[in-house]
């Protein structure tokens, strides 16, 4: 996995290198969107972490240009800019995800793994989550490597938590997802649906949570 | 309190209503006491020559009597003179030397025409007011002096009339006229409230210029004086938010580089013989980042201003459906179950802030619920107006502390974890900015209940 730091402070885009080699991945630095302009059209990164206020050209108009050439490479915002205003400026201008400065490790290296499993599920339409693996193409299901038999209406419930996670994922939404096969599927129904749903995932380590009055979601790998 | 209050300035519909009633009572009255007279001058002439026609008919009467000398009345002519309803007629004719010839001897005496004019005079006469006629007649070389008194019921009767026909008319006129002036003065003054109201509607922070269309000529200058003191203000709060802006770039990028080397530090193996102080430093660093973002957020919420042409519609229920990804980690983490209870409810204003000011109430319920402890989050409407909550099983907020907690870096002696303070008096900032209140319902986990509370949409 490679990742393109694009940020100017020395001191940050450094610890953020070595941190993240630390983990795995392979790292590269650019100090201006004019250099990080210059490595992606020569290499293949699988994400992008972004400072916005950046020497001359900004962050902003460089993920814009990233993606007005269709280029999809996953983008992370990270902004010491405090308002909100900022970071809906961000999303607005095609990145995938922001956080604010000053942010923990641990926590870029979980948004980072979020990014590229959603990238992946996309590119591959295979979504890996804690041993569970759901192919989109072929429509088959492995737990742990062997083969999990899920309802339609279970593999649609998983997908969407998957997608989402560590996001909560509210029982509307589930609904909404579901109303295609079932017009008149009722919030106890998902239900249903979820406790098979756990129970055939109970011999894997992933956890499906209930979060009181919204919905599920599934917690983050831990690793 | 003093028992007396002071004096208020009049307001100027009151001054205009007073400047223009006025003169005007007084013109009315004035013309209208001028009027009462004039009638009653012309009442009065009309009176005076029917008294005169009596006194001629007298004359007459003695003409044709006199060269008998005996002057007696008959009965009868007597009492067709006399029958005067409602006023009551008394004559006496006397001779040159003060003689009483005939009638009522009693008669007040009255100067002797010097001519064959009538005379006549106000007098009094047996208790009543009497209007008197003096005449003379001549006859056999001699001069008579008829007089004839008329007590003035039927002139006092005439009077009230006359102001009564004149009262009633004036009245209506003063009363149109207070009407008309108070309904004039009023819509003079329109456009006057309406920038009273433009002004007094604002809240302390909304900077935006007054719109002078439609203002009157007389205002304007002050108007414009306002609005370049508005934009004076404006630039400055600009200037103070660019800085805020770059001090927390400023701020921020050394802070994640110092979190980032101590991250690293750690995973080398540095603190392997003292994890006490990778965890003192990684705790003041962390309580440094809070108080940072803390910090900006206030100063941001404090210099936003209400824009209220920049608000936009808000869906309170996925603001709050958002936070719970946000915070599920930091609950579980502490073993507390955090819930909502979301309820439709919309409202309008900066979705940013909003979620400022519930993350700050998630934050603070989190901060201060035991392990293991509950928090919610609820959201919906009440007698339309919208709200935003957060419910924890804490230790609450103790009375005597109640009226503080909104106060900058205040915290609550002995109360535990890193808070820096700030939660609160952000919340209550942008509650303020939004025109919201902030309330203390009871809490069914028996800990704190806030609650933000937006006006109704109407």
């Amino acid at each position: 996995m490679r990742i393109l730091i694009v940020e100017d402070d020395r001191l940050v885009a450094q610890g953020l290198k070595e941190g993240l080699q630390q983990l795995g991945y392979t790292c590269d630095v650019a100090h201006s969107a004019e250099d990080a302009d210059v490595c992606v059209s020569g290499e293949e990164f699988d994400v992008a972490l972004v400072d916005i206020a950046l020497p001359r050209a900004d962050g902003l108009s460089f993920i814009r240009q990233l993606r007005s050439r269709g280029n999809p490479l996953p983008a992370l915002i990270l902004t010491a800019c405090g308002s909100m205003d900022d970071t809906v400026r961000g999303l607005d201008a095609g990145a995938d995800d922001y956080m604010i400065k000053p942010y923990r490790l641990p926590e870029v290296a979980a948004r980072i793994r979020a990014l590229i499993r959603r990238s992946n599920a996309i590119a591959d339409a295979c979504l890996c989550h804690d041993g569970v693996c759901l192919d989109t193409r072929s429509h088959t299901a492995t737990l742990n490597g062997a083969e999990l038999d899920l309802t339609n209406r279970e593999w649609a419930i998983l997908e969407m938590l998957l997608m989402a996670s560590p996001a909560v994922v509210s029982k509307d939404k589930l609904v909404q997802r579901l109303a295609g096969w079932d017009k008149d599927i009722t919030p106890n129904a998902i239900e249903v649906h979820l406790s098979r749903l756990r129970q055939k995932l109970s011999s894997g380590s992933i956890v499906i949570r209930t979060v009181r009055g919204i919905g599920y979601r599934v917690d983050a790998p831990n690793n | 309190m003093r028992p007396t209050t002071e004096r208020q300035p009049l307001s100027l519909r009151q001054r205009l209503i007073l400047a223009l009633m006025t003169p005007l009572v007084i013109i009315l009255a004035a013309s209208s006491i001028f009027d009462f007279q004039l009638a009653k001058r012309t009442a009065n002439r009309a009176h005076d020559q029917a008294l005169a026609d009596n006194v001629y008919d007298l004359a007459a009467h003695l003409k044709r009597q006199l060269p008998s000398r005996d002057l007696d009345l008959t009965e009868e002519a007597e009492a067709m003179l006399r029958s005067n309803a409602p006023d009551m007629l008394y004559f006496s004719v006397t001779d040159a030397f003060g003689k009483v010839l005939a009638g009522d001897a009693d008669l007040p005496s009255q100067p002797f025409p010097k001519n064959d004019q009538i005379e006549f005079a106000d007098g009094q006469y047996r208790g009543h007011v009497v209007r008197i006629a003096s005449h003379r007649i001549s006859g056999y070389g001699q001069d008579f002096q008829i007089v004839v008194l008329e007590t003035t019921e039927k002139r006092q009767q005439a009077s009230v009339r006359i102001l009564t026909a004149m009262i009633v008319p004036n009245l209506a006129v003063v009363l149109a006229t207070l009407l008309a002036v108070i309904f004039g003065v009023r819509q003079g003054l329109l456009p006057l409230h309406a920038v009273e109201r433009d002004i007094a509607g604002r809240s302390a922070n909304d900077l935006h210029e007054i719109d002078m269309a439609g203002t009157p000529a007389e205002v304007r200058p002050m108007l414009g004086r306002l609005n370049e003191l508005f934009s004076l203000v404006r630039e400055s709060v600009e200037i103070q938010q660019r800085f805020i802006a770059d001090a927390a770039h400023q701020l921020r990028t050394p802070l994640a580089g110092l979190q980032t080397q101590l991250d690293l530090a750690s995973a080398e193996g540095a603190f392997k013989e003292s994890p006490e102080r990778y965890r003192a430093l990684d705790e003041a660093s962390t309580r440094l980042g809070h108080l940072l973002s803390q910090l900006l957020t206030y100063a941001q919420a404090e210099t936003s201003g209400s824009q209220i042409e920049r608000f936009e519609a808000v869906d309170l229920g996925m603001l709050v459906e958002d936070s719970a990804s946000l915070f599920l980690d930091a609950a579980l983490a502490r073993s507390i179950d955090l819930g909502f209870d979301i309820s439709p409810a919309r409202t309008r204003g900066f979705p940013w802030m909003l979620r400022e000011a519930l993350s700050n109430l998630i934050d603070n319920a989190l901060r201060y619920s035991p392990e293991g402890g509950t928090v919610t989050v609820h959201c919906g409407a009440e007698q339309g107006q919208a709200y935003l909550g957060v419910e924890d099983s804490g230790s609450g907020i103790p009375e005597e502390h109640v009226r503080h907690v909104f106060e900058r870096f205040y915290r609550i002696p002995g109360s535990p974890g890193h808070g820096c303070g700030l939660g609160l008096a952000i919340v209550q900032e942008i509650a303020e900015l939004h025109g919201a209140r902030v309330t203390f319902p009871p809490s069914l986990l028996g800990g704190l209940h806030v609650r933000i509370v937006f006006p109704s949409a109407s």
